[in-house]
């Protein structure tokens, strides 16, 4: 499913170049899941970023969903995108301006899907919002933005969904919670999981495990290592 | 159908609302403008077209072939014939040179004849308007033939062989021709009593005026079709060419006018402007959250440009219908307090105002929003991401283009244009220059001062280049809001002066020599002054330089083909300027030959030099003249005006006449009954009624311009709301932070309102700099009045400036405030 070959990615600043990321290559099957650790700074949403396509490598290529990313331009990419990948972000990234049904239905009417609403409403029943379809994000809690974001996110069934720190702006209790959601609709729908975290609970649920540090892959723990999903 | 959703989901969220209204007052300024004006433009020019009695007058000195009468007919138009003669009228012993209209059964096609049964009281009850002639048997007459005939009404009297009834007195007529023209007192007829009364012998001079009316462009056509088979003998007289006071009246309403709609428009585009990038700053993450979402460039781009052009038509509407409610509004306050029939304005007006709403956003709302679909996806993660926008040259490339087509498409006068964007620009690169260094200078002050002056400065600095960017846009709304109301007061009080209240309403003309003294004293008599006494003597131009004036030139030079009014005056007319040459007391006059000042125009027309010879002919006896100047003279002014003034005493040998004219109130009019019974020759010329209609004329265009202005303040303010507005972010963030930190509201208040009281007084300031600039600009080569600096405005400008922008600042930031910090943080974040 996703296939990452000499992954390197420079930047230019002010004291020179510097590399982000370097040398980073690694598989992961369809219906994996993968956690990205590593401390503040490490590259870890940078890595994500280049992994789902919106942001490029400088050196080596993702293939993903069995397309190289190199090869497709920033059009191409988009449409990969839209078929078959799914975010959940830290911030929860919802527009301000829709309520929740809304905020679910955008990327399936962006796409097209004429039965939109009942989708949305099916998964925001699914993470247990059925009660605030008509909520604007403002209004609801923490916790219940980023159930949103997930139905958000799994409405469109993406075969791979990719989350950056999606428990990082929540407490504990709440984290916990939405953990449970996110695999459980994982599993549900088979999809392959990627996520960057620094929470050991929520690493410790998946299969596999990256570690960066300073940009390099420093630690790969696979299969049997990582507790069961 | 998704870009309709966005579009709804977007305005429900209220981040398209700014956007949508600027554009809407666009469109609605505009269209109410351009209708109102067109409407007001068709009713005035319809009223004014009764100073002809119709639409359009061919003139001719022949009578015309019956046939172009018929071809008329076919042509659905409306038309009358008049004829104009001058005849004896007797009764008894008296007899008297009469100016006899005749008129036939459809005349006046445009406006009304009045006519009273008392004489010289136009203003009683009895006065009654009629849109017909007097039937066949009967005349109606002016007051003054009257006594010149030694009858009343009710009485008869004799025109060639033919008896009639002189069954009124006519009060008015509408196309009664150039108000200052010499002419007797008028009886009007009907033009198949004519014939009867055998005044016509050949050779007569006779003028037969053919009246037109209907659809202007059945009317134009009509008449290019016609023309060609015009003789020499035939003219066609419209408004233009008839009545020039009236019609420079109307230039000047339609262009402040046209300066109006102009000066809002830019105003709501510069609010379009903010606005738009407003919702560019706000949608950079929506965006970058689509394209997470698979959503490519140009789809996005789509997206954008769909919800775009459906508020653009969406809100032109809704401007378009404001509009109009705007301009039926404006005509019903109009029409209610003057009888003035608006007619359609035509569907052009209407047009213009939905084509506004797309130009406005091409031009304003582009140029921010360009970049929008190429925000990196990756932003969705790296908030730190920067993103690409137009660069400044290009948005201030595109924004000079978009002003420069707005403002030549509706001004249509480039002059104007021109003046327009150069003190728009150099004030903008000044008012830059000249806001940073106040801010520099400010800083040190600023350090000095108290904490709530220390926290305003410093914030005004903090944002440098926004502050500046604020204190330009506001600025320019002020600057432009100035230049309307200083415009507005200077055109109305022009008019104003050139109409006082005791304005001479009346002309004695033909005063002998040993009448003078008496007219004189006759009004002192009732305490009124006569205004200037013009000695005067009529003659044929006959020689330029010993040469006689060559056929083409007669053709095309009027004054050579008729007698024209000479005078002599020690002292230039008030309102006349001398362009070359010099007047009398700088010159030697007692050289042989006479001494001439020639009109401008005249001058011009018969390409006239100094030192050029004139030849006239003064009843049969030469008088030959050197020019010594050439002067302009104002013909607005309603005061005696000649085209050759000559040097004192040279014509006292000709046996002049005098001219004088004279301020009379309605209620001392029967005095004119006495002076013409005493002097039966004088000629009185009444132009009180003239007068009144061009001061209604004017009243109404100024109302409808201060109706106007409303319009464009309501832009200016929403300008200064889109900047203030713009701002609200970073000042509620930082407000919230100081709250957090512990300030009290009192010192947050204090220093946002002082924060934008220097704003405004600043902007207040740099736009007084602009409006002098601009108003130079205008006075100089648009309005053609005389240069004119404004010092209330430098007063007043930083201080209204001051008020205005800290009033509305405080009102946009109230939120500051009242909502607990924590919220407005947490909104923010």
């Amino acid at each position: 499913m996703l296939k990452v070959t000499e992954l390197g990615k420079v930047v230019n600043t002010a004291a020179g170049d510097l590399e982000i990321l370097q040398e980073i290559s690694f598989q992961l099957a369809k219906g994996e899941s993968l956690a990205i650790v590593g401390a503040s700074g490490s590259g870890k949403s940078t890595l994500l970023g280049i992994l789902a396509g919106l942001d490029t490598a400088s050196h080596g290529d993702v293939e993903l969903a069995g397309q190289s990313l190199k090869s497709l331009d920033e059009e191409g990419r988009a449409a990969l995108r839209a078929e078959c990948v799914g975010f959940v972000f830290q911030s929860f990234q919802l527009l301000p301006g829709l309520t929740a049904l809304e905020n679910v239905m955008l990327p399936l009417e962006l796409h097209g899907h004429q039965d939109a609403r009942q989708r949305a409403e099916k998964f925001l029943q699914r993470v247990g919002l059925d009660h605030r379809l008509e909520h604007y994000p403002k209004q609801l809690s923490g916790g219940e933005q980023q159930r949103v974001a997930i139905a958000r996110a799994f409405a469109n069934e993406p075969t791979i969904l990719f989350a950056d720190e999606p428990t990082g702006n929540l407490d504990a209790k709440t984290g916990a919670t939405i953990i449970e959601l996110l695999f459980e609709l994982n599993k549900e729908q088979g999809t392959t999981l990627v996520l960057v975290t620094h929470e050991e609970r929520l690493a410790a649920r998946c299969q596999r495990r990256i570690t960066l540090e300073a940009g390099r892959l420093e630690h790969t723990v696979a299969g049997a290592e990582a507790a069961p999903c | 159908m998704l870009s309709l959703k966005l579009l709804w989901r977007n305005w429900r969220s209220g981040e398209l609302r700014l956007l949508a209204a600027a554009l809407l007052l666009a469109v609605a300024v505009v269209s109410a403008i351009a209708i109102f004006t067109q409407r007001l433009e068709g009713a005035l020019i319809k009223q004014s077209n009764t100073f002809l009695g119709a639409d359009r007058v061919v003139r001719s000195s022949r009578s015309l072939p019956v046939e172009w009468y018929d071809s008329a007919e076919e042509a659905g138009l409306k038309q009358a014939q008049t004829l104009l003669f001058n005849s004896m009228t007797f009764a008894g012993d008296a007899m008297y040179l009469a100016s006899i209209k005749a008129v036939s059964d459809e005349y006046p096609l445009l406006g009304e004849l009045e006519i009273s049964e008392e004489a010289f009281n136009h203003r009683s009850t009895t006065l009654e308007r009629i849109q017909s002639g007097p039937p066949r048997g009967e005349v109606w007459v002016d007051s003054r033939l009257l006594p010149l005939l030694d009858i009343e009404l009710g009485e008869r009297l004799f025109v060639g062989e033919s008896e009639f009834l002189a069954s009124k007195v006519l009060v008015r007529e509408p196309d009664r021709g150039d108000s200052l023209s010499l002419l007797g007192a008028r009886l009007m007829m009907h033009i198949d009593d004519v014939p009867a009364t055998e005044v016509i012998q050949p050779g007569s001079r006779i003028r037969h005026n053919w009246l037109l009316s209907g659809e202007e462009t059945q009317l134009v056509s009509f008449l290019d079709n016609l023309k060609k088979e015009f003789s020499p003998h035939e003219r066609i007289m419209d408004l233009q060419a008839s009545q020039r006071g009236l019609s420079s009246t109307l230039d000047r309403g339609k262009q402040f006018l046209g300066l109006a709609a102009m000066i809002g428009l830019l105003l709501a585009g510069l609010a379009i402007a903010i606005a738009a990038q407003q919702f560019a700053r706000r949608h950079t993450d929506q965006v970058a959250l689509l394209k997470s979402l698979g959503a490519g460039a140009n789809h996005i781009r789509s997206l954008y440009a769909k919800q775009l052009f459906l508020l653009a038509v969406l809100a032109s509407l809704g401007g378009l219908a404001l509009g109009e409610v705007l301009q039926r509004a404006i005509a019903s306050i109009v029409s209610s307090m003057y009888p003035l029939d608006l007619a359609f304005a035509g569907v052009w007006p209407y047009s213009l105002g939905l084509l506004t709403g797309l130009l406005c956003l091409l031009c304003f709302a582009l140029p921010p929003l360009w970049q929008l679909p190429t925000v990196p996806p990756i932003r969705v993660l790296r908030r730190d991401i920067h993103v690409a926008t137009v660069s400044g040259f290009w948005q201030a490339a595109l924004g000079i283009a978009a002003v420069f087509i707005l403002v030549a498409v509706y001004s249509q006068n480039l002059v104007l244009t021109a003046v327009v964007m150069v003190g728009f620009f150099a004030l903008l690169a000044l008012a830059a220059g000249i806001a940073l260094l106040m801010l520099k200078l400010g800083r040190a002050w600023g350090s000095r001062s108290g904490s709530s002056w220390r926290l305003a400065w410093a914030s005004l600095l903090r944002h440098r280049g926004q502050t500046v960017a604020q204190i330009l846009v506001f600025a320019t709304a002020i600057m432009l809001l100035l230049v309307i109301f200083v415009v507005r007061t200077s055109l109305i009080e022009e008019w104003r002066y050139k109409l006082p209240e005791d304005a001479p309403n009346h002309f004695l003309v033909n005063i002998a020599q040993h009448e003078v003294d008496t007219v004189r004293d006759l009004f002192a008599e009732e305490n009124l002054e006569l205004q200037g006494l013009y000695p005067m003597v009529r003659a044929r131009l006959t020689e330029i330089n010993n040469s006689k004036p060559d056929e083409a030139l007669k053709k095309e030079v009027g004054v050579l083909n008729r007698e024209a009014n000479l005078s002599w005056t020690p002292d230039l007319p008030e309102d006349n300027r001398l362009l070359e040459g010099k007047w009398w007391p700088d010159m030697n006059l007692q050289g042989q030959t006479p001494y001439v000042s020639v009109e401008q125009e005249i001058a011009q027309r018969l390409n006239l030099k100094l030192g050029d010879k004139l030849g006239f002919s003064v009843g049969g006896l030469n008088l030959e003249a050197e020019v010594s100047s050439i002067r302009s003279l104002d013909w607005d002014s309603m005061r005696p005006n000649f085209y050759f003034l000559f040097s004192p005493g040279t014509l006292d040998s000709y046996s002049p006449t005098y001219l004088s004219s004279v301020y009379i109130p309605s209620e001392k009019k029967p005095l004119i009954n006495e002076l013409l019974r005493e002097s039966p020759t004088i000629l009185v010329v009444e132009l009180d009624l003239v007068i009144e209609q061009i001061q209604n004329l004017t009243a109404q265009v100024s109302d409808g311009v201060e109706l106007v202005l409303v319009l464009v303040l309501f832009a200016g303010v929403m300008v200064l709301l889109a900047a203030v507005n713009a701002s609200m972010d970073y000042r509620l963030q930082e407000a919230g932070i100081l709250r957090a930190l512990g300030s009290s509201r009192q010192r947050i208040l204090g220093s946002t309102a002082l924060e934008f009281i220097c704003l405004g007084a600043l902007a207040g300031l740099l736009a007084v700099i602009g409006a002098e600039l601009l108003l130079l600009g205008m006075q100089q080569w648009v309005l053609e009045t005389p240069l004119q600096a404004h010092p209330l405005l430098w007063l007043a400008g930083p201080i209204i400036g001051a008020a205005i922008v800290c009033a509305m600042g405080l009102w946009a930031s109230r939120r500051v405030v009242t909502v607990p910090p924590l919220q407005v943080l947490r909104e923010l974040a």
